[in-house]
């Protein structure tokens, strides 16, 4: 429970320092938290120097504080996950499960024609086309649906 | 050398490459996708167990190799005092057996430890970065580009981009949590962890090559049925098509193949002629059958020295 108290409040942490977007005391950090809910100076003092030694903070002195201001911003991370996410590096082990892979152009067009059969858009021939189509053998198909 | 060499023998011909080959041409396989990945699994463990087996009959005396065999059919595994008093000849054929299946098992573990490695750290940021929406029940990425996917194993959870969000409708949405969480809770990536473990260590072996392009999309029309239960084929067949046109460079990675489209097809058409359980069930008594003969014959000549 304790673990995941702390986990929050990194992210607590993390949000303001990237909403702020300047470098900002653990005072002021706690003071906004302290808002919402009651938060101890010392805790969020703790984790501040958590998250500076696992690569998410840098720090420096001012006065008799520390400054701390985020490393990187949220969009750099986030791109990082989507990187994962959509599978653009091949040679990883299954690790996430997608809903769906990378396709080719050829299946996107079939794809659509399936969809479309199966509302009724189209004639009988595009219904027949999209459920017959062999899979091995895309080419042939006309991308005129598309 | 001795004829109890035949039974694994002919067990690794059937598991290695006959049923394999029916399976990966079957139509009834992607019908029934819960009973084929049944199969393939069975063809994995069966042929595991006909490796580990064949070095050791090779070795051992004819009377023992009996007494293996009989200990293969009735299915009854050596107690603990039994392995603890083999003789010589007996240790060297367990140690040759473990040897053997040391090498997939290595690679299933290393395979495993090395997805859960690379999840953890991705879980790690994902729980700074994303934020846990709990009408969805998944965790929310800002990204533009549309991308739906689950972390499974022990930091599980099901993440959607915001992309994602504002490209379905609520119900397309639900559906292609529902999928997810479908794979999440079938534990779907332990089998493709060890198709893909199977495909490394025997690259050239049939049940290796099929099963490991067959398994993935099995496991993921085996996630879509489920995810039926909950939601309309037009929503998961949309929802699909609407994540699949969002994607950047497609032409880059033809190599994904024709699995959206297959199951894009299967979503919306889902009932054909035929009785796919029913030639499941033939498949698999047929490949039973085949090892008949081999097992009468070695159980009725016990002792050719």
């Amino acid at each position: 429970m304790r673990v995941r108290r702390l986990g929050e409040l990194e992210a607590e942490i993390m949000d303001r320092l990237w909403a702020w977007q300047r470098p900002a005391t653990v005072r002021e950090i706690v003071d906004d938290i302290n808002r919402g809910r009651r938060v101890a100076y010392t805790t969020v003092m703790t984790v501040a120097d958590i998250l500076h030694r696992k690569g998410w903070l840098r720090r420096e002195k001012s006065g008799r504080a520390w400054l701390y201001e985020p490393v990187r911003g949220r969009e750099e991370y986030t791109a990082g996950l989507m990187r994962d996410a959509l599978g653009d590096s091949q040679d990883r082990p299954a690790a996430l499960l997608r809903f769906v892979e990378v396709i080719s152009d050829e299946d996107m067009a079939a794809l659509d024609a399936a969809l479309r059969a199966a509302r009724g858009d189209q004639d009988p021939q595009a219904l027949r086309d999209a459920r017959s189509e062999d899979p091995a053998a895309p080419g042939g198909r006309t991308g005129g649906h598309a | 050398m001795n004829h109890h060499l035949l039974v694994p023998l002919g067990l690794a011909l059937l598991t290695g490459f006959v049923v394999p080959w029916l399976v990966a041409r079957a139509r009834w396989a992607q019908q029934v996708p819960r009973l084929a990945l049944g199969v393939w699994a069975a063809c994995g463990t069966g042929f595991a167990a006909a490796s580990a087996l064949l070095p050791a009959q090779l070795v051992l005396s004819s009377a023992d190799s009996h007494r293996l065999a009989d200990m293969m059919f009735g299915l009854r595994l050596p107690t603990l005092d039994q392995l603890l008093h083999l003789d010589g000849r007996e240790r060297f054929a367990l140690c040759l057996s473990l040897l053997v299946l040391s090498a997939p098992t290595a690679a299933f573990v290393r395979r495993l430890a090395r997805a859960r490695r690379m999840r953890s750290r991705h879980a790690g940021v994902l729980r700074l970065v994303g934020r846990y929406d709990p009408a969805l029940r998944a965790t929310v990425l800002d990204d533009e580009r549309p991308a739906v996917y689950c972390l499974p194993g022990r930091s599980r959870r099901v993440v959607v981009s915001s992309g994602a969000v504002h490209a379905l409708t609520p119900a397309q949405l639900a559906a292609a949590l529902a999928h997810e969480r479908a794979h999440i809770a079938g534990r779907h990536h332990l089998l493709v962890a060890a198709a893909e473990s199977f495909a490394a260590v025997f690259p050239h072996l049939p049940l290796a090559r099929h099963g490991g392009s067959a398994v993935p999309l099995l496991l993921e029309m085996a996630a879509d049925d489920r995810a039926l239960r909950r939601c309309t084929r037009d929503a998961l067949a949309t929802a699909l098509y609407a994540l699949a046109s969002g994607r950047a460079p497609r032409s880059a990675f033809a190599a994904g193949g024709p699995s959206a489209a297959l199951r894009m097809r299967r979503i919306l058409t889902p009932y054909s002629a035929g009785h796919p359980v029913l030639y499941g069930v033939l498949t698999i008594t047929a490949a039973g059958l085949a090892m008949a003969p081999l097992i009468i014959a070695c159980c009725s000549f016990p002792g050719n020295t």
